[in-house]
């Protein structure tokens, strides 16, 4: 009887993968999307050449299945205004939305997206080569695209902070002969922050209109974003959990953070002057200029930095690694958008075979090597990839990140910190009271969920 | 409409004076009237609706319960930043208008007395007027850029500004700024406005006081400064309430920082609404911020008229 069972459970099991064999052969995008040929989905993101790069590759997708793919780009906050009032309103604008994931929480505690499994679990619209448990960072993909345990869609862009050096200044033999006089220690990329505010001070020339290093610190996400590599290698975070959809106890105040925010303060020194309303935009633009010698930057800005000679005149004088160790070890902020279908749309099949579709590995290749930050580790291995001077430390970035909260009030929870470390980087409040203040208006703001780890006075 | 000229019945009057008789005027301001009740009255009310409720987009708890005053009552007593911006968006309102009024009404007396091809200089005058807010602002933030803008370059270069200092990185020097930007923006439209008024007034006080003997001094605070009154406090109210809902520039250029330094009422608003989604907060904000400013305006507006009143030959108090 076992015998007969066992023997039962093979065959099964054979004509299982036939099956499945079978369905992937079968399995077309053009029969896939026969239902729904003729008709428009209506997608809409950040204006960067990720986004782009995937207008280009789009009269591919209508070209193989008569569905017609529309995009709109605005700026950052833009695109992000534009979704929440279509979110609310419940018109079903957009088929697509590109969003940052730090908006996830607020999106599907409102119920405004749809969940993925059951498109996947759909074998109609499943193209069984696409095996995202498979082929993407598993990390990143649950904090960028998930929720709570559930999956509302892919990552459109993997984005990471990692550290930006002038390699031809580090490599120079009269810097290192003089940087080890006086330091002690051979002159490198930096390894840990001591190391990285040597180098910023022993660089940090400003009459020769070069600076050591450069802080974003405007009063702008892009403060929080920088600050957040600092807080996670001193071994600090915002909330003691283990994803950014938990709730849990504040610690933003704790001695490891005021710690990382007075070390982000002595960076000023060596720092340009005007650094209090620099963003990305600016720093990038200093260091195409040779004005600076080492700074944290994003992945996605890159490419304008060390590959386009037409913007950049340190092509080929730029090194790239991760973000210095502290005692939290080798760790750096994550970030990402992703693709999300929202409830209202009125093209929900169509628009997830979009999305499978930009998934796709030649798609993904195409859209990395434009600018893009992909999800999938395969395209980093790629030789044309490789070729990329950032592509190691890209890689290895996306393997170190660390994620943020998502929760429905992350949008507030940002907006608190950015104020409070721009009041400090300008004096008006020192580390310790910044960060006390950040931690109780958190708490407040999340209630009960989120006691206080560091009361403050 | 009684100037139609033509006639339409027996009683020999006009059709437009016709169709009034019979009630046909408030057809005609109906259409006007939707549109205000659309675009201005529809939506104050619903602005003093969603204040008192709880509407959030963030948060899937708060769907617009009602909760009386508490957004307000939160306003009063619990909120420093609210009234900081607040103290700051007053500040810059007093000396931003202050400072424009002072120099354009200076400019358009120099203007009025010495220059004789008044049109081109006017036309110049309006270019700063003409930009856009959101222009304005990344103008001058390019201007103003620390390692690469051009004004930040010649400050430096004689010495106005240290090598190692910014004007919008410094804490001292952030809010001056602004409203120095401001001042370039608005100086030029109380230039021209007030050189209107001067050219409107009549000539005949001024030669009565130069015939009893008054000097120049004399006849500015006596006769100009009284004959240009309701000039001068049409531009004032102008300036004071478009001063006080400053957004674009401010934002564009500082993002409201370093830390609150130059975080304006508005940009407050902005923050509460469309970055975290505190509809209902938001609203009593921006509802707090439409009272000051009536109030501020009525009681402007009246100080102004009720003392212009004995010109007019009636003694003070009484009924005309």
């Amino acid at each position: 009887m076992l015998k007969h069972t066992r023997g039962q459970l093979i065959a099964g099991m054979i004509a299982a993968a036939m099956l499945q064999v079978a369905h992937a052969a079968a399995w077309t995008l053009e029969e896939a999307a026969k239902p729904y040929s003729g008709t428009t989905i209506r997608m809409v993101g950040e204006a960067l050449p990720p986004l782009e790069a995937l207008s280009k590759l789009a009269p591919q997708f209508e070209q193989a299945t008569g569905i017609k793919v529309e995009v709109e780009m605005y700026e950052h906050s833009e695109a992000v205004n534009k979704v929440q009032l279509d979110l609310n309103s419940q018109r079903g604008r957009y088929d697509v939305i590109i969003q940052p994931h730090r908006e996830m929480g607020k999106f599907a505690t409102n119920g405004h997206l749809l969940e993925i499994a059951p498109f996947m679990a759909d074998a109609a619209l499943r193209d069984p080569s696409f095996k995202p448990e498979e082929q993407l960072y598993q990390g990143a993909w649950k904090e960028i695209s998930w929720y709570d345990g559930k999956m509302y869609g892919f990552p459109f862009t993997v984005l990471n902070m990692f550290m930006w050096y002038r390699s031809d200044l580090l490599a120079d033999a009269k810097e290192k002969d003089g940087f080890k006089a006086k330091y002690g220690y051979d002159l490198a990329p930096a390894q840990n922050w001591d190391q990285y505010r040597d180098i910023a001070e022993w660089f940090n020339r400003p009459d020769q209109g070069l600076y050591g290093t450069a802080l974003q610190g405007k009063r702008h996400e892009a403060l929080w974003y920088e600050w957040l590599n600092f807080l996670y290698s001193f071994g600090g975070d915002v909330l003691d959990v283990q994803s950014g959809s938990q709730c849990g106890p504040v610690v933003v105040n704790s001695p490891q953070a005021i710690a990382s925010l007075d070390y982000y303060k002595s960076l000023l020194a060596f720092s340009p002057p005007d650094s209090l309303n620099y963003f990305w935009d600016d720093v990038m633009a200093l260091m195409q200029q040779a004005k600076v010698a080492e700074l944290i930057m994003w992945n996605d800005a890159t490419y304008a930095v060390a590959v386009d000679e037409t913007a950049s005149t340190v092509v080929g004088k730029v090194g790239f690694d991760i973000v210095p160790q502290g005692e939290g070890g080798k760790i750096g902020q994550l970030e990402g958008w992703t693709y999300l279908i929202p409830t209202y749309s009125k093209n929900p099949q169509a628009a997830f075979l979009f999305i499978q579709w930009m998934m796709g590995y030649d798609r993904q290749l195409e859209q990395h090597l434009n600018g893009g930050a992909s999800g999938r580790p395969d395209v980093y291995e790629s030789a044309d990839v490789q070729k990329l001077p950032y592509a190691k430390a890209s890689m290895a970035s996306n393997e170190y990140g660390k994620p943020k909260a998502t929760l429905p009030q992350s949008a507030e929870m940002t907006d608190i910190l950015v104020r409070e470390l721009s009041s400090s980087l300008a004096g008006e409040k020192s580390s310790k009271e910044a960060l006390d203040a950040s931690a109780k208006e958190i708490s407040t703001l999340l209630g009960s969920c989120a006691p206080m780890s560091y009361p403050a006075q | 409409m009684t100037s139609l000229p033509v006639t339409s019945n027996t009683s020999g009057k006009t059709r437009g004076a016709f169709l009034l008789d019979r009630g046909v005027g408030p057809l005609l301001v109906l259409p006007a009237t939707i549109l205000v009740v659309i675009f201005l009255v529809g939506p104050f009310y619903y602005m003093v609706y969603t204040a008192l409720t709880d509407l959030s987009f963030a948060d899937a708890t708060r769907k617009g319960a009602f909760v009386g005053f508490d957004n307000f009552r939160r306003l009063m007593r619990d909120d420093p930043l609210f009234w900081n911006s607040f103290l700051l968006t007053l500040k810059f309102v007093v000396v931003a208008v202050a400072m424009e009024f002072v120099i354009g009404f200076a400019l358009a007396l120099l203007i009025f007395k010495y220059v004789v091809r008044q049109r081109l200089l006017t036309t110049l005058l309006l270019i700063p007027m003409m930009l856009a807010p959101v222009a304005v602002g990344l103008i001058w933030r390019l201007l103003l850029q620390g390692d690469f803008g051009m004004v930040i370059y010649y400050l430096r270069a004689v010495g106005l500004l240290a090598q190692n200092a910014a004007v919008l990185s410094q804490p001292d020097l952030v809010f001056p700024a602004i409203v120095a930007i401001d001042i370039w923006q608005w100086t030029p439209f109380v230039t021209l406005v007030m050189l209107a008024g001067l050219m409107s007034l009549p000539r005949s006080p001024f030669e009565a006081a130069m015939m009893d003997g008054a000097g120049p001094l004399r006849i500015f605070l006596d006769v100009m400064l009284p004959l240009l009154r309701p000039i001068i406090a049409l531009v004032l109210l102008l300036r004071g309430i478009d001063a006080f809902k400053e957004f674009d520039k401010v934002f564009i250029m500082t993002g409201g920082g370093p830390g609150t330094l130059t975080e304006l009422v508005s940009i407050y608003a902005y923050r509460v609404n469309f970055r975290n989604w505190d509809l209902g907060y938001g609203a009593a904000v921006a509802f707090m911020v439409y009272l000051v400013v009536l109030i501020l305006c009525s009681v402007f507006y009246k100080a102004v008229y009720w003392s212009a009143k004995p010109s007019s030959g009636l003694p003070a108090g009484a009924k005309p």
